[in-house]
């Protein structure tokens, strides 16, 4: 047998160069490259000279001017004179407030959905898809409208009638309002506890799990760290507020007929307000007007209502209503009934004799409409209530006046009826004119942290922490949206489990509950991960779409900014730059997480 | 001897309504109280739903508005050329199907969509004078279409160009060819919205395929210029959103093109971005067609000669594609829900017409607005589209094989 020699392919001479692939892949790629470069320069050109024309900023200068836009919204805080940059940086913050808290609903939301598709009881089952289908199916530009302006701004009422959930929290068209935990002047006390008892947690896990290794058992590694954790950090908070007596330098200025003041702190530079400090202020006899109004709350039309700023009555020792002008009232027949004792009243005239009020008294049967403009006072005795200074170092109440008859002024300023919020605004400052309302305050001792309650003193929320409505509607509308997808991914991730683990662990006497949180679920999260990952940064990139629901996240401010400034450019490039850094950084969680997945397979 | 065999039990009924109900809803105390607990909210909820559907909701604000949401602005005497563009559209969707054949999945969605063109045919008979002979035509066409594809399934052949030619007829005869007045003026495109736009708009996916497929065979490249260039492109693109270049669209074109704003229309803006924007996406998807087809065809096809041409367009790109086909729809559903995003440059869409409605004075003298109802509206025919479309994914996914492994 003859073994033939194949020549080595060895680049042949005759072949010309033009025919060349490598060649060819040279020129092909020189020329690519010239073609792009060519075009981004006509490119450039084409906008310096449109720029120069219109006379618009190309560069980031303007960053450092005065932005003027109001922000409903500011997790740090911000003023209209504050500079474009630090409104971006609102706008950046925003958009992760939304995104952060999204995410985890959504998470919840999710995986609750993805099991209740693979629930053994139908009507579960169904109803799990009929969600999926359906939200998966409807724009989520569509959602959001629906939510902020077909649910969230028509349904819960008014401001001046919020619906008080458990535990203190308030609702209303205007947003939520959450009992909130803050930090107070006394926190930098605590600080070196709670580092010591992180570095304390920390050093027992890593112990625990060496313990566990050497032994080579099975077991949590975290219950005794977190444990050690609570003890020293509890410790530390009690000892830190050993001392709770209000420090000798805090006073507070508070006019009570402006129902305000400042918590400050007396400095060489001048007074310094303290945020989060608890004030009490007691109003021994107060007064408050309001006048009969008709208009549509939650969608349908309500007659002859009375709304007080909202008072607890827990909150004073009396209180007494009454018409401002009774024998008036009396010759109508007006007559008042609570819908909430002592904020929210209606006026009515007992038609049918029955000593009670019925639906529809409350309009007059000649016109159809309501009792508009009756003047209705209340009169307060031994008002108190706790006030929790907030981040500006504020503290409001209700706008009270002196009770009438100690001054001749507020007679004369009686608000004409018919006036709008007649105690919410400046009309009631002005009734009480003159008169000095005498109010007493003390500042109270304080922990590390302090509570900081919900209250309505004028017309918007105060202390603990707002969401405005139009955050909720956003929120809303990404955790649903983004939900159903999860819940397909959780569903998916389940299914792709063998039935052999699930069958294993059944044999092995385990619950049904044990089968799935300790065999099923975690194998299924290898799955279910990466593709959840991805959702997230959808979620966070749909959050763009706040501007539907008027929340200022970064996409908004910068459209406002461009709008302003005509900083098309700019705004552009700052804009792509955030989110390629937001995609990168969900990048790089997600390649963290495969890569420790891959780690964990067999 | 003989010994008397026992009776049996009768045997335990297997099937019927008793047995389902026991198995799906009543299978253990857990599940009973849960099924007593859904279900009572879930009756709740479909209560107070067709309470307000049917008693509570005012509908005259919707009903009167049908023609700012099928077509917004569009010339009511010129309604005949967006209904024959439809009407050309249900006669390819119709010759598809009857290709296809009864049965198949283009079958059943082009029925589905009939459907809808069937009831809204019978509601212009009824109800719509101007348009009274014109929707009953869409419907004719669409059923022409099924016939011819059933007795010439070598129509199939011509389809793709049939495609072509609609579209560029299509937008011819939506935007007009002569000024002035008469039958086929120019109707400009700031008068376009309503469903028609969101229409026209969804056709961006068209030419973002090719756009697609060239990006992903360019992330595939081994010249490393031309392979930088695409990645770059696409994970630029796909790392913001929508809405996003949307803006930058609207704001830079002009500047970039070097044009008078008013002379590039917001149409044309938003359809750009559209298509730019879906070409990276179709070309994430095309890629991992493109990853999918084993090494070997390429390389066979090589060694049978095949230039590098050949063997992309003939072996690798047919095979490729026919994987991600469940993708592209899926994606098709993506675009179509997010054209809803164009309010942003000031066009008045489906989405966006439902909000001008909803603040018309008549709207607003309906105590508490009309909000509600016409977003349910709006969603309801969102819905029936989208869903129609992944159902359609998904029965291609089955067919393919795609989702099984």
């Amino acid at each position: 047998m003859t073994t033939s020699t194949v020549p080595a392919p060895t680049a042949d001479p005759r072949i010309p160069f033009w025919r060349n692939v490598k060649t060819i892949g040279v020129i092909a790629q020189v020329a690519f490259v010239l073609l792009i470069v060519a075009g981004i320069g006509v490119l450039v050109n084409n906008v310096t000279t449109a720029l120069a024309r219109a006379n618009l900023p190309a560069d980031f200068s303007f960053l450092g001017q005065r932005a003027g836009i109001p922000i409903a919204e500011t997790p740090i805080r911000y003023t209209v004179t504050d500079s474009y940059a630090r409104a971006l940086l609102i706008g950046f913050l925003n958009t992760l407030k939304v995104a952060v808290v999204g995410v985890v609903f959504a998470s919840l939301i999710g995986v609750l959905v993805g099991v209740m598709r693979l629930s053994t009881n139908w009507l579960v089952r169904t109803i799990a898809t009929v969600y999926v289908e359906l939200l998966r199916n409807i724009p989520l530009a569509v959602q959001i409208v629906f939510w902020y302006a077909a649910i969230l701004l028509p349904f819960p009422p008014r401001i001046n009638n919020p619906v008080a959930l458990p535990g203190g929290l308030l609702l209303s068209n205007v947003g939520l309002a959450v009992p909130w935990v803050y930090p107070t002047y006394r926190f930098g006390a605590w600080v070196p506890w709670l580092v010591g008892a992180l570095v304390l947690a920390v050093v027992a896990a890593i112990w625990r799990r060496r313990w566990l290794a050497r032994r080579d058992e099975v077991g949590r590694v975290w219950p005794y760290p977190l444990l050690a954790f609570v003890v020293v950090a509890g410790v530390g908070y009690a000892v830190a507020s050993l001392d709770r007596a209000p420090t000798a330098d805090l006073n507070v200025d508070f006019v009570a007929d402006r129902g305000r003041g400042t918590v400050y702190r007396q400095t060489e530079a001048g007074r310094e307000p303290v945020p989060f400090v608890p004030v009490r202020v007691r109003l021994e006899s107060a007064q408050l007007r309001a006048t009969s109004q008709n208009l549509v709350e939650s969608r349908e039309r309500v007659g002859s209502t009375v709304r007080f700023p909202l008072l607890r009555e827990s909150e004073a020792e009396s209180f007494e209503i009454a018409f401002a002008d009774p024998d008036a009232a009396a010759a109508s027949g007006y007559r008042l009934h609570f819908d909430r004792f002592p904020s929210v009243a209606t006026v009515y005239v007992d038609r049918n004799g029955n000593d009670a009020f019925d639906r529809g008294e409350e309009f007059d049967p000649d016109t159809g409409v309501g009792y508009n403009g009756v003047e209705v006072v209340m009169t307060v005795t031994g008002f108190e209530r706790v006030v929790v200074s907030d981040r500006d170092g504020q503290v409001r109440t209700p706008l009270f006046t002196a009770p009438a008859g100690e001054t001749a002024a507020a007679e004369a300023a009686t608000p004409t009826p018919g006036r709008r919020f007649s105690a919410f605004g400046p009309a009631a400052a002005q009734a009480g004119g003159t008169a000095e309302l005498e109010a007493t305050t003390e500042v109270l001792g304080v922990g590390p942290l302090v509570l900081s309650g919900t209250s309505i003193p004028v017309s918007n929320y105060e202390g603990g922490a707002r969401f405005t409505v139009n955050y909720l509607a956003l929120l809303l509308a990404l955790v649903i949206y983004t939900s159903a997808f999860i819940g397909e991914i959780v569903r998916g991730g389940i299914q792709a489990v063998h039935r052999g683990q699930r069958e294993a662990a059944m044999a092995l006497g385990l619950s049904g509950y044990q089968t799935f949180s300790l065999v099923v679920f975690p194998q299924a999260l290898r799955i279910i991960l990466p593709p959840v990952i991805s959702q997230y940064l959808n979620l966070t990139k749909n959050s763009s779409l706040a501007v539907l629901a008027g929340y200022a996240e970064l996409f908004v401010i910068a459209s406002v900014i461009s709008n302003q400034t005509g900083a098309a450019i700019p705004i552009a490039l700052i804009l792509i730059g955030s989110y390629l850094a937001i995609s990168l950084a969900f990048s790089i969680v997600l390649n963290n997480v495969n890569a420790r997945l891959a780690l964990v397979e067999r | 001897m003989f010994q008397v065999i026992e009776p049996r039990p009768a045997p335990v009924p297997t099937r019927g309504p008793a047995v389902w109900l026991r198995r799906n809803l009543f299978s253990s105390p857990f599940n009973s109280v849960l099924t007593v607990v859904t279900g009572a909210l879930v009756a709740f909820s479909l209560f107070n739903l067709a309470r307000f559907v049917l008693v509570d909701a005012s509908w005259g604000q919707v009903w009167a508005n049908m023609k700012l949401f099928g077509v917004y602005r569009y010339p009511a005497d010129l309604l005949w050329r967006p209904l024959s563009v439809a009407a050309g559209l249900m006669l390819l969707l119709g010759a598809m199907a009857g290709v296809g054949g009864r049965g198949s999945i283009t079958a059943n969605a082009f029925f589905a969509f009939q459907g809808f063109v069937a009831v809204l045919s019978v509601v212009a008979v009824l109800f719509w004078p101007s348009v009274r002979l014109l929707w009953p035509l869409v419907l004719v066409a669409g059923f022409a279409g099924y016939l011819l594809g059933r007795a010439w399934p070598r129509v199939a052949k011509v389809l793709p160009w049939a495609w072509a030619l609609w579209f560029a007829l299509g937008l011819m005869l939506l935007y007009g060819v002569t000024p002035g007045s008469g039958l086929l003026r120019i109707v400009p495109s700031r008068d376009w919205g309503g469903f028609l736009l969101t229409l026209v708009l969804f056709t961006g996916i068209i030419p973002s395929f090719p756009l697609g497929v060239a990006l992903a065979l360019g992330r595939q490249s081994k010249l490393p210029a031309i392979k930088y260039f695409c990645i770059g492109f696409i994970e630029v693109v796909r790392g913001a959103p929508l809405i996003m270049w949307l803006f930058i669209a609207s704001l830079l074109l002009p500047l970039l093109l070097d044009v008078d704003a008013n002379s590039l229309p917001a149409v044309m803006r938003a359809y750009v971005a559209i298509t730019l924007f879906s070409a990276a996406y179709m070309a994430e998807n095309v890629r991992g067609g493109l990853q999918a087809v084993p090494r070997g065809q390429g390389e066979a096809a090589r060694a049978l000669g095949l230039s590098a041409w050949q063997t992309t367009y003939l072996i690798v790109l047919p095979q490729a594609l026919r994987a991600v086909i469940p993708a592209i729809v899926g994606q098709a559903i993506g675009l179509f829900k997010d054209t809803s995003l164009v309010f942003i440059v000031g066009l008045a869409d489906f989405f966006r017409v439902a909000d001008i409605v909803s603040v018309q004075p008549q709207s607003l003298q309906v105590t508490g607005g009309v909000k509600l109802e016409v977003f349910l509206f709006i969603a309801v025919v969102y819905f029936f589209f989208a869903y129609r479309m992944s159902v359609a994914s998904r029965q291609l996914e089955r067919q393919l094989g795609v989702g099984v492994r």
